[in-house]
């Protein structure tokens, strides 16, 4: 009998996640959360502002936050609304204008109110404020988008900008560690206690002797926790060890502890004590007021800020001292800093809350000040005409514009990769960390177990950054914030019993339970707690995105702790539900999926499938495969491929090469040219790059098609023979053959943009396009021909075709400084050339003219030349396997090799690439090209999944071709066989974008540097090649002495110097008088003139201006 | 010295050589790559474009559609009498496409080439040269000359050239040669006239030789 079961394969659900959330679903996500609800809050905390008018003082409360739709205010003051488009064409800024009700209050009665502008925020692409969020993928082709545009991006002064996702340790939570000082071993437990853009560190350290101290933020000593306790309210010696722990074994470690806080025995004493400390030398009453506001808002801010949350932090800090001495006494390990359960990630939601918290605030400040110093006048029309605007606008804008966030964070935002589709889909995929990269950190730099399925483990860069700079894989979903309130809810009626509630037969095996790092109660079971939270979220009545995790104690007596977070920022992967050994994905649920009737999110409501976390990951077993699930296990994978990231995803077979292979690859999938966007004809980027023969890629994987490589693809499938080619392949070079480039092969087209905009100065200057005349007195005139392109309106001509130093945009700009007018100068007022030319190492064709304003309501040009890069000898390519190399030799047709058939290879790669570096992976993709090409269709070489080398052999041998995948070959220029076989095969190749025609450069001479008159450096600049002190040694062994002047002197920065023979300092010429003067020694003097480098010159001038008289003794040469 | 026809079709022949030095055998198939001339575009003038392919790219795209040559008719242009670098009706034809998009997505092919001669024309109708969006116009003269392979590779008729050596015999000086055309000459002619150019600079070089010895 015969039984056909169709295979079990969840791939669609993880499709399906993808498709409906996008690959930036971590921006928008964090973003929405910051313009629904942080904005607001933020606005909540600051509330309002007293005005201290004389005799009568008035409040400014704070209302209602409300954003406007993108938009932009003319020069004439008119508004209107914009879309990106316009924006990245016209130098915008896609912002939305933030309007509050500001409400009047006199002797707290409501007098007036009205909305008011208080500034512009910044738009994130795609997210619930931009326009493009709302329309289908046919309207966003119509209004000149990418259909598959994902958004998550801001668009500063029409430049793209990404905030690249920012790791960081968890907060509120308690992570306790040992550390050696000199000899001592001292236990901490360290807390980042935060709130929306606030956060405070606590310390808690256990010391050899016995002693735990508390380490404030706002303290410059060590407190005894004991006072601090007292403090916070525990009165009592007892109320304070059983806030610590019930066990006598842990009680008995704070002996030491109570000793040291005897002085403090009431919590007024406490509070006094702590008042001496945080503010030594105050009057009295001041200090107890320090003291307590030390306590509420330097103390564990997270869990309130008022008198009444002190009870709760007393509780918190008793149960991170327990968590401590449980790890003196070994009962628990040091807490692992690199798993990923303690971390989050920041994105730009987070980002942008911090900035404008102190935007907010400054404006506030601001606005204050003004409303005092206008006094007596009021109402809302004053306080309108207080705000600034700008204040929150330009920090805003300035911040994601340079990456710059203040407080020494720079490299927060980075300009978005358009270099190909894959570089900005993975782009807005990347996290950073922020450890040091000058630091070793060489734990935080590698991969750690719970990245599985959450961050890539090959794509990663080399070098400094590696292992700190990270890519979410693609399964990985980033957790939004649920209320608080809602989940405790929850989990009381769960039986969790409040910290507050007192208990006669309280035990110490009672598991405590935390909601985001807020000790909230205890519960009997902690097991079946988080089992039944479970339920209940499975059951869509708790968040999907809500964690618990349940920490067992390894050891009997140590407390066992549930945490359930409902933060943000948290890393979560999806995974099936399994009940009994058997997943609650069905078949059936697969089917719809496939079908479309159902969608991923449908499946997690229904609870067949969930979202854990990392640190609930170590509740989870989790099985590989269908066929290795046991009753054991709690969760399947869904498809294990997806633990790579977006650059990962793309290599096929990449499970048969050797790892940093992956890796390398992962980098150069990111400068590989393609087909970058559907909107390059109308695209300003200020470089960008277009293969002219993009294909899809023969052996692919199935994320390839899912993240829309295949439609949006980065390279061409040519037919490669591994074999030696007249020493022309050697290192890693390639050999081409001239037929396939002259019939097109890796022909990219490289746009530049050029720009130009008209300014006005003061005084009514401004600039003008224009074709500059000879004879109107334009200083800086380049010479008629570099204007022969010029059309009457200053600008080139489409099609024109331009080479280096042409100009583009002929501008001439009013002088830089007015200078005196003088009636009877002959010559009039001139004009400057601020013409843009093109660079001078290249070359092109005028490709497209953009005419329009700037926000300033000057006219801007934006010209895009261009120019068709043809393969030659010293271009870059890469196969998708880490392979890269140089283009060594391009070869006449009849001079390569071919096979029986008559194929001859477009490229021939050296075997020496392969033994050391064991691309295996390579070989089976060879392989699998040829089948594909044989048989007509793509080849799967999905991670793990792929069709396997065996199936692709049989497919060879199917249509005649040997499985080796080796073929007779002859040698083109002598008709002789080849003695041995060649591996012949079709391989996927990328042409980076590293061309030896932005990179040739020679001198001989040139330009001179102002300062020091030695050569330029770079290529831009036409600059010389630096000889060295390395090639300078060697010409002193050679003892080659007329060579090292030549170079060093005489070639570079020589120059006569005169100097007196009297005082030996620096005399002159005086061409006028015919004679040499020295202003020191007067007239008789001797003077005589020396060679020396110019650079010396400048140092003797140098130390001369810092009061130093360098002497040079002359001598006569003997 | 021997040859047999093995296989004969427009499209390709097989041949079979016997007695002939590898060399010789050999510049023959490199000959039929790189030395027989054909016809294909080369200079393009643009006089309307307003699809959004480039002018350089169109021009590249026109090159490369195989244009059926008639050697007779035509001569290179360096050896054309005329010495114009324009040419002259002996050395070039002209082709002319004119094509827009009214109201809908036209795809132009090269069935839409007219040829100046009627004879000169692409070797099939269907290839695809450019989409064009509606209202947008292409018009464009095209000049075909004859070249040869070594210069451009739109000049190789042949698309194939291989040269074997059978497996059932293991004597030197015997092989197979087997050309396929591209379809602007049929393979008979390319074979052929690879023979003769062979033996034309075989002729000249003996020429030279002689010249070296009075």
């Amino acid at each position: 009998m015969e039984t056909t079961v169709a295979k079990y394969d969840p791939w669609p659900v993880l499709k399906s996640v993808l498709e409906s959330e996008g690959v930036a679903r971590q921006h928008l996500n964090s973003y929405n959360e910051f313009i629904e609800t942080g904005l607001q809050s933020i606005i909540d905390e600051v509330g309002g502002m007293e005005i201290e008018a004389l005799g009568n003082p008035y409040r400014v409360k704070f209302g209602q936050l409300t954003l406007g739709q993108p938009r932009v205010v003319e020069i004439d003051g008119s508004i209107s609304n914009i879309l990106p488009v316009e924006a990245r064409l016209r130098n915008l800024t896609y912002g939305a204008p933030i309007y509050l009700d500001m409400v009047i209050e006199e002797r707290g009665v409501p007098r007036e109110s009205q909305r008011q502008h208080i500034g512009d925020l910044p738009v994130m692409i795609k997210s619930n404020k931009c326009t493009l969020s709302r329309l289908s993928p046919e309207q966003l082709i119509e209004v000149g988008e990418d259909a598959n545009e994902s958004g998550g991006y801001f668009i500063i002064n029409g430049s793209e900008r990404v905030v690249v996702g920012l790791e960081d340790l968890s907060p509120n939570k308690v992570l306790v560690d040992k550390e050696t000082t000199g000899v001592n071993l001292v236990y901490k437990a360290k807390i980042y206690s935060s709130i929306v853009g606030y956060r405070a560190k606590l310390e808690i350290s256990l010391k050899v002797d016995g002693g735990i101290n508390v380490k404030l933020p706002s303290s410059p000593v060590d407190l005894p926790f004991v006072t601090v306790l007292r403090a916070l309210g525990l009165e009592t010696d007892k109320e304070i060890a059983d806030a610590v722990s019930l066990l006598p074994e842990i009680q008995d470690e704070l002996e030491v502890s109570f000793e040291k806080a005897s002085e403090a025995p009431t919590p007024q004493d406490a509070l006094t004590y702590i008042g001496n400390r945080v503010a030594h030398g105050m009057p009295d009453e001041f200090r107890i007021r320090k003291a307590e506001s030390v306590l509420d808002w330097g103390l564990l801010p997270h869990i309130g800020k008022h008198a009444e949350d002190r009870f709760d932090k007393a509780m918190f800090i008793g149960d991170a001292i327990n968590k401590l001495i449980e790890l003196k006494l070994g009962w628990v390990k040091p807490d692992d800093k690199d798993h990923y359960g303690n971390k989050m990630i920041k994105f730009a939601g987070q980002m942008i809350a911090d900035l404008f918290r102190t935007a907010f605030r400054n404006m506030v400040r601001d606005m204050k000040y003004q409303l005092e110093r206008t006094g007596q006048r009021r109402g809302v029309n004053v306080v309108g005409a207080a705000i600034r605007p700008g204040i929150i606008t330009d920090k805003l804008n300035n911040a994601i514009a340079t990456g710059n966030w203040g407080r020494g964070k720079v490299g927060v935002t980075q300009l978005l990769d358009r270099t190909n589709f894959l570089s900005t889909t993975s782009h807005l995929r990347r996290i950073q960390s922020p450890l040091s990269r000058s630091q070793p950190n060489f734990e935080a730099r590698d991969l750690h177990a719970t990245h599985f399925g959450r961050i890539c483990p090959t794509e990663t860069p080399e070098g400094s950054n590696c292992g700190l700079v990270k890519n979410l894989a693609l399964s990985a979903l980033i957790s939004v914030s649920v209320p608080k309130e809602e989940v405790i809810g929850q989990i009381t009626e769960l039986g969790v019993v409040s910290t507050r509630e007192h208990r006669e037969d309280q035990t110490a095996e009672e598991c405590k339970v935390f909601v985001d790092g807020w000790f909230i109660g205890y519960h009997k079971d902690g097991a079946k707690l988080a089992a039944d939270f479970r339920e209940r979220r499975r059951s869509a009545r708790i968040h999907p995105h809500v964690g618990i995790s349940y920490v067992a104690p390894e050891v009997t007596s140590a407390s066992s702790r549930a945490y359930v977070y409902t933060s943000s920022g948290r890393v979560l992967r999806p995974l099936i539900i399994v009940s009994e050994g058997k997943p609650l994905l069905t078949q059936e649920m697969i089917r719809k999926v496939i079908s479309g009737e159902k969608r991923w999110h449908e499946l997690l409501l229904e609870g067949a499938i969930e979202l854990i976390d990392a640190n609930e990951e170590e509740n989870a077993y989790v099985a590989i495969s269908l066929d290795s699930l046991s009753a054991d296990h709690t969760h399947l994978e869904i498809f294990t491929p997806a633990i790579l990231g977006v650059a990962g995803s793309v290599i096929p077979y990449p499970e048969h090469n050797q790892s940093p292979r992956n890796t390398y690859e992962s980098a150069m999938a990111k400068q590989s040219l393609g087909f970058s966007s559907p909107t390059f004809p109308l695209a300003t980027f200020v470089r960008e790059h277009l293969l002219v023969y993009p294909q899809a890629p023969l052996v692919t994987t199935r994320m390839t098609n899912l993240l829309k490589l295949d439609e949006r693809p980065t390279g061409q499938n040519c037919v490669i023979a591994v074999m030696s080619f007249e020493g022309y392949n050697i290192e890693d070079a390639i050999v081409m053959s001239r037929s396939s480039i002259e019939r097109g092969l890796s022909r990219s087209f490289f746009y530049r943009i050029y720009e130009s905009t008209a300014k006005q100065y003061l005084g009514g200057m401004k600039d003008t396009f224009e074709i500059p005349a000879a004879e109107d007195n334009v200083r800086g005139y380049r010479g008629e021909k570099y204007y022969r392109l010029l059309e009457p309106d200053g600008v080139i001509m489409h099609e024109a075709v331009v080479g280096g130093g042409d100009v583009i945009i002929g501008k001439t700009s009013p002088p830089r400084f007015m200078e005196e007018y003088r009636e009877f100068e002959v010559k009039g007022p001139y004009r400057r050339d601020t013409s843009s030319t093109v660079r001078p190492s290249e070359a092109g064709v005028v490709d497209s003219v953009f005419v329009t304003e700037s926000v300033e309501g000057g006219r801007m040009y934006k010209v895009r030349v261009r120019d068709m890069r043809i393969p030659e000898i010293g271009d870059k390519f890469a196969s998708r396997h880490g392979q890269k190399g140089v283009i060594g030799l391009v070869v006449n047709q009849e001079d390569m090799p071919y096979t029986e058939a008559g194929i001859v290879p477009d490229l021939i790669i050296n075997p020496h690439a392969f033994p050391s570096r064991m691309t295996a992976g390579q070989f089976i993709e060879s392989l699998a090209g040829k089948a594909a090409a044989l048989r007509g269709s793509q080849v799967d070489g999905t991670v793990f999944k792929g069709e396997t080398p065996d199936e692709l052999r049989n497919v060879l041998v199917k249509h005649g071709f040997s499985p080796t995948g080796r073929e007779v070959m002859y040698d083109g220029m002598t008709g002789r066989k080849y003695a041995v076989d060649v591996y012949i095969g079709v391989v996927y190749y990328q042409k980076l974008h590293h061309m030896v025609v932005d990179k040739m450069h020679a001198r001989a001479r040139g330009q001179v540097q102002m300062l020091t008159k030695q050569p330029t450096e770079g290529r831009a600049r036409g600059g010389g090649l630096r000889f060295g002190e390395m090639e300078r040694d060697c010409l002193i062994a050679y003892g080659a002495s007329m060579v090292l002047k030549d170079r060093l002197l005489d070639e570079a920065d020589r120059t006569e110097l005169h100097i007196c023979e009297n005082c030996g300092l620096i005399a002159y010429y005086d061409s006028k008088q015919h004679r040499y003067i020295c202003r020191i020694c007067g007239d008789p003097s001797k003077v005589s003139t020396v060679v020396v480098a110019y650079a010396f010159k400048l140092l003797l001038q140098e130390m001369t201006s810092l009061n130093i008289a360098p002497r040079v003794l002359v001598k006569a040469k003997v | 010295m021997k040859i047999e026809v093995l296989e004969k079709s427009d499209e390709k022949i097989r041949v079979h050589l016997g007695g002939v030095s590898r060399a010789y055998a050999n510049a023959i198939r490199r000959i039929a790559l790189s030395e027989v001339p054909c016809m294909a575009v080369d200079d393009v003038v643009i006089l309307e474009n307003s699809s959004v392919m480039y002018d350089e790219l169109l021009a590249h795209r026109l090159g490369l559609i195989p244009l059926k040559t008639d050697l007779s008719q035509y001569v290179l242009p360096e050896n054309c009498d005329c010495n114009n670098p324009l040419g002259c009706p002996k050395c070039r034809v002209l082709l002319v496409l004119d094509a827009e998009a009214k109201d809908s997505v036209k795809e132009v092919v090269s069935g839409d080439i007219r040829s100046e001669d009627g004879t000169t024309v692409p070797i099939s109708p269907s290839i695809p040269i450019v989409k064009l969006a509606p209202s947008q116009k292409v018009k464009v003269e095209a000049y075909a000359r004859l070249g040869r392979g070594k210069e451009h590779a739109k000049w190789r008729p042949a698309a194939i050239s291989i040269l074997t050596t059978p497996t059932e015999t293991d004597t030197e000086d015997d092989y197979i040669l087997e050309i396929e055309s591209v379809g602007s000459l049929p393979a008979s002619e390319i074979f052929v006239k690879a023979v003769e150019i062979l033996n034309e600079k075989l002729e000249s070089f003996t020429e030279k030789a002689r010249s070296l010895s009075k």
